[in-house]
């Protein structure tokens, strides 16, 4: 990675964490919906970033957003797990192609369907996680489940609509 | 010896991926604890001096709404300030007790938006954004926050037109609070902050800076609503009253939400007294 491209990242990343703090905090859409882009800093991180650094990094941004939500640590439970699990989706969908060059995770380089696929399963995991988690009542899953869906979608134009409009 | 640390270097993301869970469900299960909340809620110092920032900025979007809202229950207050005043006047001797009727006349039938103002010309008008669909009706006198307006002269469906204080046909009963002498305010027809008050003997005492108020002796406002301050006193060798400028409270070029009063005893009170006429 050449400077250049550390700084761009860096920035990408502190920007969608304030983006969420500030703005989509406050947006929910019937009560159901809610937008969790903050899950793309850690998705867009670079491909090779060390995994043990990747899980801390997790943990920082988990507990971040939690201050802010007031959420004691559920946030960084499932971004923990996103962490955790992001290496081994990446190696199982991408291990066989892009071996003469690096593999970059945006949206032109990686095509629709395999950029779908990898967002939309970890973020799905992602707000799967979080919901369970919140919720702590096995009684209300068919609402949790709801959540999970309705959020994941939300999330998943959001991201898009932010693939869409950045420059690469 | 060699075989665990093998373990621990091959599998150390599984590890450091167990303890930050551990930690997380810590945290999660004991979410009350002293720690947690000092240092990653809304309370801690970075997170409320953030949302502090960006709620200043969002505060200016919901101005509209809280002005209207505050608006509304001023009104409220409003009337419940009055009929307690009316139920039970301060300078009443002992044994009076108002009709519950009589003390619940005056409503603050509705808040409402001035749209136009003028304060130049010889005769007033203010124009309000509630009409005969808020139950604003001709007659009703209109109350700004800071003191006596008007009176609705016409309404239509959604607006009414306003005969301002400063019309040269509008005239109001005012007491002097200090002195308690009353008299009645109307317009000069030029300085758009004063007016005068007429029919004060010369023989009574009036102090600068006294307080006008609407008087009893008013079927329109509720007495007590504000009027203006004596901004000056003098007295003409060959006159028996005063001339007396009082400086209005409100502000006519500035006026914003107006409260609409109604009195429900106005049509009774005028047929009672013209029964004298008739006869």
């Amino acid at each position: 990675m050449t400077p250049n491209e550390i700084i761009r990242s860096v920035l990408s990343f502190l920007v969608l964490i304030i983006f969420q703090v500030l703005i989509l905090r406050q947006v929910v859409l019937f009560d159901t919906a809610f937008c969790f882009l903050y899950i793309a800093a850690i998705l867009f991180l670079p491909y090779e970033i060390d995994s043990v650094w990747l899980l801390v990094i997790c943990f920082a941004t988990g507990l971040l957003i939690d201050s802010f939500y007031n959420t004691f640590g559920v946030h960084a439970a499932a971004t923990v797990l996103v962490g955790y699990v992001r290496p081994f989706v990446l190696r199982a969908q991408f291990a066989q192609k892009n071996v003469d060059s690096r593999l970059e995770l945006t949206l032109s380089q990686l095509g629709f369907v395999p950029f779908l696929a990898y967002t939309g399963s970890l973020v799905l995991l992602h707000h799967a996680a979080l919901f369970f988690i919140e919720t702590n009542n096995i009684g209300l899953f068919l609402p949790t489940v709801l959540k999970t869906v309705a959020s994941a979608l939300f999330t998943l134009v959001a991201i898009f609509l932010m693939q869409l409009f950045s420059k690469r | 010896m060699l075989q665990l640390f093998q373990f621990i270097s091959r599998s150390r993301s599984f590890i450091v991926f167990v303890l930050l869970e551990a930690f997380c469900f810590v945290f999660i299960v004991n979410n009350s604890n002293y720690w947690g909340a000092t240092y990653f809620s809304t309370a801690s110092v970075l997170s409320a001096k953030v949302l502090e920032t960006s709620s200043a900025v969002t505060q200016y979007t919901n101005l509209r709404q809280t002005n209207e809202v505050l608006a509304q229950e001023n009104r409220r207050l409003n009337e419940t300030l009055v009929q307690i005043r009316q139920a039970t006047p301060a300078d009443a001797p002992a044994s009076y007790k108002a009709d519950s009727a009589f003390a619940k006349r005056f409503r603050y039938v509705a808040v409402a938006k001035v749209i136009q103002t003028t304060t130049h010309s010889p005769n007033n008008y203010i124009t309000i954004d509630k009409g005969l669909a808020d139950g604003v009706r001709e007659g009703m006198g209109v109350l700004a926050p800071t003191g006596v307006v008007g009176k609705v002269k016409f309404a239509n469906q959604h607006q009414s037109l306003i005969v301002s204080v400063l019309h040269s046909q509008f005239k109001i009963s005012a007491k002097l609070t200090r002195s308690g002498e009353i008299g009645f305010v109307q317009w000069e027809g030029r300085d758009a902050t004063a007016v005068l008050l007429n029919d004060v003997s010369r023989y009574k005492k009036v102090a600068r800076g006294d307080t006008a108020v609407a008087s009893e002796l008013n079927s329109v406002f509720p007495a007590g609503a504000m009027i203006g301050r004596v901004r000056s006193v003098k007295v003409n060798p060959d006159q028996t009253f005063y001339d007396i400028v009082l400086a209005l409270s409100t502000d006519f070029a500035k006026l914003s939400y107006v409260y609409v009063v109604d009195n429900k005893l106005k049509t009774a009170q005028e047929t009672l007294e013209q029964r004298v006429d008739a006869k």
